[in-house]
C-alpha cells in the first residue's frame, strides 16, 4: 500500500507541473532575499566586531548565505525539469537525475531546517561575547596614543550615542576604571596626587562618565562629573536623578538589537523552508505520477503519484535490506578473493 | 484652413509611432514614479526638521508642487501606453476615441501650468530657505534652555539630536554658544558667587558662559571632551582653543543642514526636468496619434495616407470660430426663454 497515494490524468499532472514552476521561481526569489538577509546580518557583526572582541561566532550568517545560493541553484533546476515535464520527449533526459535529485532535496530542507534553529538559539553566546568584548573596549578607551588601539573611544562614544546606552551593565562601570589618558591629566594639582595615591593600582578613578552617555532628553545640562556628590550640583540628588543619562547597559542594547535582527531572520528562513517542503513534496508526485505514466505512447493515460513506494516501516526495512545486501556482496567478494588466492599459493 | 505642423503618416509610421509612443510612456511612468518618491523623502526630512524652519518659510510648496507633477505626468504615462497599446487593435480603440481628447487637454493644461508654478517657485524659494534655517536655528538655540515652557519643552532635546546626527555646533559655529544663556535659570544657584556676578555683568541679566552642550563633542578627539571655560588658552591642560583641535564640531548646523535640503532639491530638481521632458514627447506623440487616426474615421488598419496634426486650423481661425460659436449661442436666449438656455451648452465646439 503507497503511502498518500493520489490519481492523476493529464490534465492534473500538467497543473501540478506548471504550479511548481511558478513555486519554484518564487523559492528563487526567496533564496535571494535569505542571501541577502545573510549578507546583512554578517555587515551588522563586522560592523561592531571591535567591542566583541572579534571573536564572534559568524556561524549563522555564513550558513544563511550559502543556504540561499544552494536554494537559488537547486530551484532553478527544479523550475527547468517542471518546465519539461509537460513534455514527455524532453522530460526523458532528465529522467534518470530525478530520484538523486529529489534525495538531494530532502537533504537540504533538513539542513535548511538546522539554519533556522541556529538563528533562533545562538543567543546566549552572543551575550558572553558581547560581554567580554565591551569590558575590554571600555578598558582600552583611553589608549588613544597606542596603535591599533586609538580607535577603541571613537567606537565606543558612537555606539553609545547610536544605541542610547552606557557602560556595560550601566553607567556605574565607568567608575571603576581609568577613562581619562594619564596624558591629559594634570599631576602637579594636589586633587589628582591625593586620587592616584589613595588607589591600590595607582589608577586615576573618578565617578564620572564619558559625554557620550548624556540624554538628549533630560531637562537640565547634562552632569558628567561628581555624579554621586549631591552638593557639587544645585538642585541634584542622584538617587532619583534618571533622565540625566542611559540607565541601560550597552550589553543588553547590543544583545536586544541582534535577537531582534536574528529572530525576524529565523521566521523567514522558517517560511521558506515551509515552502521548499512543499515543493520537495509536489516534485515526488510528480516523479512518482510520471513514472507511473505505463504507456509512454499515450500520455493521455492515467498514473498514480504517491510519496513512498511501501508504508513507512516496510520502506525502512527494505533500505536496511539494501544495507546489508551491499555489506554482504562485499563479503562475498573478498571470500572469492581469498578462495582464489589459496589455491594458487597451495 | 492650414494645418498645424502636419506630419504624413500612413501605415507603417503610425505603427511605429504608437510601439515608440508605449515605450516612452512606461519611461515616463518610472520617472514620474522616481520624483513621487524623491519629493516624497524630500518633504519627509523638512517635516524632521520642522522645528529648525521658521514657520515664515514657504520651502515646503516647492516638493509638494513636485508631487502633483509627478502625479500628472504617471497618469498621462499610464494613458499614453493605453491609449498607444489600443491603437495597434482595432477592437479596443472605440473606447480610447472619446476620451482621449478631453484627457490631452487635462493633461497638457495641469502640465504647463504646473510648470510654470514649479518654474517660478524655483526661483523665488532657496533664499527663503537660507533664512528660514537661520531664524529657526537662532529660535531653537534660544528656546534650548526652556524645558519648562510649554510649546518649547522640545527644544532642547531636538537640537541635542541634530548636533548629535549632523555632526554640527551652534549655527555657524561653537561660539554661538556664548551668546545665549542655554542653561536654564532653574538650575543656577543663587548663592554662588561666580553665577551671581556673571548674571550682573550682563546688560539683560543672562547667564552667559564660554562652554557648550555636550552634543557639540566630536567622539574623534583623542581626550575627554572639554566643555567649559573654552575661551582661556590655558584652562585645560595641553590645550589651545585657538589651535585647530577635534574636540567639538567644527562645523556649523546651518551650513549643514542647507547643504544637505540643498542637495535633496536639485535632485527633486532634475528628476522634474526629466519628468516633464518626457510628458511633452508624450503628449505631442498622443496628439499626432489621435488626429491621424481621426483622419481614417477610427479604422485602425486603414491603409490610405492620413496627417497627423497638432492643431485642425490656424490658431487665429480656431479662436475666431470658437468666439463666432459661443456668440450665435448667446444671442437668442431673451425670445426663446429657459428651456432653450440647455442646447447652447450642448453647442460648445468639440476642438
Amino acid at each position: 500500500m503507497a503511502l498518500l497515494q493520489v490519481k492523476f490524468d493529464q490534465k492534473k499532472r500538467v497543473k501540478l507541473a506548471q504550479g511548481l514552476w511558478l513555486l519554484n521561481w518564487l523559492s528563487v526569489l526567496a533564496g535571494i532575499i535569505i542571501f541577502g538577509l545573510g549578507l546583512f546580518l554578517k555587515i551588522e557583526l563586522r560592523k561592531r566586531s571591535d567591542v566583541m572582541n572579534n571573536a564572534e561566532s559568524h556561524l549563522v550568517p555564513n550558513s544563511l548565505i550559502a543556504m540561499g545560493m544552494l536554494a537559488c541553484v537547486f530551484h532553478f533546476l527544479a523550475g527547468k525539469i517542471c518546465y519539461d515535464a509537460v513534455d514527455p520527449a524532453k522530460y526523458a533526459k532528465w529522467k534518470p537525475w530525478l530520484k538523486p535529485y529529489l534525495a538531494v532535496c530532502v537533504l537540504f530542507n533538513t539542513v535548511l531546517f538546522l539554519v533556522t534553529l541556529c538563528c533562533f538559539l545562538l543567543r546566549g553566546s552572543l551575550e558572553s561575547t558581547l560581554a567580554h568584548g565591551l569590558k575590554n573596549g571600555m578598558k582600552y578607551y583611553r589608549d588613544t596614543d597606542t596603535p591599533g588601539r586609538c580607535f577603541m573611544k571613537k567606537t565606543i562614544d558612537m555606539l553609545q550615542i547610536e544605541f542610547k546606552c552606557c557602560g556595560n551593565n550601566g553607567f556605574r562601570d565607568w567608575f571603576e576604571i581609568q577613562w581619562i589618558s594619564n596624558r591629559y591629566l594634570d599631576f602637579s594639582s594636589k586633587e589628582v596626587k591625593d586620587r592616584i595615591k589613595s588607589n591600590v593600582d595607582g589608577r586615576y578613578l573618578v565617578d564620572s562618565v564619558p559625554f557620550s552617555c548624556c540624554n538628549p532628553s533630560s531637562p537640565r545640562p547634562c552632569i558628567q562629573y561628581q555624579l554621586t556628590n549631591n552638593s557639587a550640583h544645585y538642585s541634584y540628588d542622584h538617587q532619583t536623578e534618571e533622565l540625566n543619562l542611559w540607565l541601560r547597559g550597552c550589553r543588553a542594547a547590543l544583545l536586544s538589537y541582534y535577537s531582534s535582527l536574528m529572530n525576524s531572520m529565523g521566521a523567514t528562513t522558517l517560511l521558506v523552508w515551509l515552502c521548499e517542503v512543499t515543493i520537495t513534496i509536489g516534485l515526488r508526485y510528480l516523479h512518482t505520477a510520471l513514472e507511473g505514466v505505463s504507456n509512454p505512447e499515450d500520455p493521455e493515460c492515467e498514473s498514480e503519484g504517491w510519496l513512498l513506494e511501501k508504508s513507512v516501516p516496510e520502506t525502512w526495512k527494505a533500505f536496511l535490506e539494501s544495507l546489508k545486501k551491499l555489506g554482504k556482496s562485499n563479503q562475498v567478494e573478498a571470500e572469492g578473493a581469498d578462495a582464489g588466492q589459496a589455491p594458487e599459493a597451495g | 484652413m492650414a494645418l498645424v505642423l502636419p506630419l504624413a503618416l500612413p501605415l507603417q509610421p503610425r505603427i511605429r509611432l504608437a510601439q515608440g509612443l508605449w515605450l516612452l510612456s512606461w519611461l515616463l511612468a518610472v520617472a514620474s514614479s522616481l520624483t513621487l518618491l524623491c519629493s516624497g523623502h524630500l518633504l519627509v526630512q523638512l517635516w524632521h526638521l520642522g522645528t529648525f524652519l521658521a514657520p515664515s518659510c514657504q520651502f515646503t510648496a516647492l516638493p509638494q508642487v513636485a508631487l502633483a507633477v509627478g502625479a500628472v505626468a504617471l497618469g498621462t504615462g499610464l494613458v499614453g501606453a493605453g491609449a498607444s497599446r489600443a491603437s495597434l487593435d482595432a477592437a479596443q480603440y472605440p473606447p480610447w476615441r472619446r476620451v482621449l481628447g478631453p484627457l490631452l487637454v487635462a493633461g497638457t493644461a495641469g502640465g504647463g501650468g504646473l510648470l510654470v508654478l514649479a518654474l517660478g517657485l524655483a526661483l523665488a524659494l532657496p533664499g527663503s530657505l537660507d533664512t528660514g534655517l537661520e531664524e529657526g536655528l537662532g529660535a531653537a538655540m534660544a528656546h534650548y534652555k526652556d524645558t519648562e515652557v510649554p510649546g518649547h519643552c522640545h527644544a532642547k532635546q531636538l537640537l541635542d539630536e541634530l548636533q548629535l546626527r549632523h555632526h554640527c555646533c551652534g549655527r555657524h559655529g561653537y561660539k554661538d554658544w556664548f551668546g545665549v544663556q542655554w542653561v536654564s535659570s532653574r538650575y543656577l544657584d543663587p548663592g554662588d558667587q561666580d553665577v551671581v556676578d556673571r548674571i550682573q555683568s550682563n546688560v539683560e541679566g543672562l547667564y552667559l558662559i564660554d562652554g557648550v552642550p555636550f552634543s557639540c563633542c566630536n567622539p574623534h578627539s583623542p581626550r575627554p571632551c572639554l566643555q567649559s571655560r573654552l575661551s582661556e588658552p590655558h584652562a585645560h591642560l595641553l590645550f589651545d582653543p585657538r589651535q585647530p583641535n577635534l574636540n567639538l564640531w567644527a562645523q556649523g548646523c546651518h551650513g549643514v543642514l542647507l547643504g544637505h535640503l540643498q542637495e535633496l532639491a536639485s535632485t527633486l530638481g532634475s528628476m522634474l526636468v526629466v519628468t516633464i521632458l518626457l510628458q511633452t514627447l508624450v503628449l505631442l506623440g498622443l496628439r499626432y496619434l489621435q488626429t491621424a487616426l481621426e483622419g481614417l474615421g477610427g479604422v485602425i488598419n486603414g491603409e490610405g495616407e492620413t496627417q497627423g496634426y497638432l492643431l485642425p486650423g490656424g490658431l487665429r481661425d480656431m479662436l475666431k470660430t470658437a468666439w463666432l460659436q459661443g456668440g450665435v449661442d448667446h444671442r437668442p436666449a431673451p425670445e426663446e426663454g429657459p428651456p432653450e438656455e440647455a442646447s447652447p451648452k450642448e453647442g460648445l465646439p468639440e476642438a
